[in-house]
């Protein structure tokens, strides 16, 4: 199951960006190739263009159009501009000669969705960069220019690589070795309470329901105190040290597993269990409530609390179910040669 | 309620502290040698650590790959109809669909949500509702199975999957009938 699961993401995951890629270069999305005619005005009159030096200006975007004439410098725009007028943005200036240099547009939320999208497919910094050639003489207030870009393909594949597998690679990593220090932390206190018996006295406590739910697992065995610990962390909330303990508890109930590598039936109860998050109060939920100003950011905890235990109960009872099925069954029987 | 608020922040603060000093005091009057006894046990952090990177490696990449592609945004349109019908929004459906696979994520985007709807708004309560009755499954499945190298999972896959699809159901339903 988790083989076709795995499958299944990486397969329509590269498959669904593919057709994004190509429906976005059949519908012309980006208009590559096509020259923007912008309008600049800068930030302050008295300010003279000269080359090689930074300077503040806003730009108010046209229309985009393309220009059949392949050399910039023999395309001359009238001051009247057509097209609908756009709200300012904040760019940067910076010519390496007269007419020609490099425009850095900061976009704000008003600006033209053809930028927004380029800036996403840029993705490397905070603004729109782009080629300039100044159309009409620079002593103007308001001054023509042609915007060219580089041209934008394969956003969603780009996407796919880089904040797909490249990152999520690196994050899994961190995610592990991170949770090394927290994890020796709970495993040392487990030995302790292990050792003065504290784990042995809570299973006892809770010996009906757990014998119950974990009918293969010896009621004496320390799986149970470690579970009972991992459950109750879940319960409080206590995210971190859930996840060790868990992982304690795992590591107990394997040494029961008589063929490695395939889960026994108490392996996937518990597992069921603990995604059903059995926690009394969603601290998470409750103080990004607040922080948005809920007028009473607890009022959801009714619903999940019976939520919760609910999907517990659905949990419980279909993993118990499905571990009759044959086809579950059968997993567990040692196997043959060949 | 800010006070039932304040208790809870307090109660989360104090608990870790006092569970620490609960279980070495506890080891100190049953006689252990704490000391060592934590030793021992905490040897065995760095190897689980490490045991578990291939699993998690192999999962998140995959559910990597399925969101950067866009797949998400797709599965939401094709869903719509079936949402509109059980009386779920198809603003939240995102939340549905990325809760199972990321943690990170399905908190973005319930604050997103959250943010853009109001905290008061019924698709405010049914994404709360929805981030605090399930859990991040494939997370959990990698983690778990993965620091005692399982891979073959056997009915608990299916099973959180039909947890989840559960926990969206009800909380969709619950929500509308509290709040609706």
């Amino acid at each position: 199951m988790l083989n076709y699961i795995w499958l299944g993401l990486i397969v329509i995951g590269i498959a669904v960006a593919v057709y994004g890629d190509v429906s976005d270069i059949s519908a012309h999305k980006y208009h590559n190739g096509e020259t923007d005619i912008v309008e600049l005005k800068l930030a302050s009159d008295s300010a003279r263009i000269t080359p090689n030096q930074p300077l503040p200006c806003t730009v108010f975007y046209r229309r985009t159009e393309a220009l059949k004439n392949e050399s910039n410098s023999t395309i001359v725009h009238t001051s009247t501009f057509s097209g609908a007028p756009t709200e300012p943005q904040k760019a940067e200036l910076l010519l390496s000669n007269t007419t020609d240099g490099t425009l850095h547009i900061f976009l704000n939320d008003k600006a033209p969705p053809l930028w927004n999208g380029r800036l996403k497919a840029q993705k490397s910094s905070d603004y729109l960069s782009a080629r300039i050639h100044l159309t009409t003489d620079s002593g103007a207030t308001a001054i023509g220019a042609n915007l060219s870009f580089d041209a934008v393909s394969f956003v969603n594949l780009n996407s796919v690589t880089n904040d797909g597998i490249i990152k999520y690679a690196k994050t899994a990593v961190e995610l592990a070795i991170g949770l090394i220090g927290i994890m020796a932390l709970w495993l040392g206190l487990m030995k302790i309470a292990e050792q003065s018996g504290l784990t042995a006295s809570l299973a006892r406590l809770l010996r009906p329901i757990m014998t119950r739910l974990f009918p293969d697992v010896p009621a004496d065995h320390p799986a149970m105190g470690a579970m009972i610990m991992n459950i109750s962390a879940n319960m409080l909330g206590l995210a971190n040290a859930a996840t060790p303990l868990g992982l304690k508890a795992m590591e107990e109930l394997n040494k029961l597993n008589r063929k490695m590598g395939t889960a026994t039936d108490a392996m996937c109860t518990f597992l069921v269990i603990n995604t059903s998050n059995v926690q009394l109060i969603p601290a998470t939920v409750i103080a990004i409530r607040a922080a948005a100003g809920s007028r009473n950011p607890t009022e959801i905890l009714g619903p999940v609390l019976i939520a919760t235990f609910t999907t517990l109960i659905i949990g419980v009872v279909t993993v118990k179910l499905l571990a009759k099925l044959p086809f579950f069954r059968k997993q567990l029987e040692p196997e043959g040669q060949g | 309620m800010q006070s039932f608020v304040d208790i809870m922040g307090l109660i989360s603060i104090i608990a870790i502290p006092l569970l620490v000093l609960f279980i070495i005091v506890y080891g100190v009057v049953k006689k252990v040698k704490i000391y060592e006894a934590f030793v021992e046990g905490a040897k065995e952090g760095f190897n689980v650590g490490v045991r578990i990177i291939p699993y998690l490696v192999a999962m998140l990449v995959a559910i990597g790959i399925f969101r950067a592609g866009g797949a998400m945004e797709i599965l939401g349109n094709l869903l719509s109809p079936v949402t509109r019908l059980i009386g779920m929004p198809p603003e939240a459906l995102p939340m549905a669909f990325i809760r199972p696979l990321s943690g990170s994520g399905s908190l973005g985007v319930m604050s997103e949500i959250i943010k853009s709807h109001g905290p008061d708004s019924l698709i405010g309560r049914m994404v709360s509702v929805m981030m605090g009755s399930s859990e991040t499954t494939f997370y959990v499945l990698a983690v778990y199975f993965g620091a005692v190298g399982i891979t073959k999972g056997r009915q608990a896959v299916l099973a959180g999957i039909i947890v989840d699809a559960a926990a969206v159901l009800i909380s969709v339903w619950l929500v509308n009938l509290v709040f609706g």
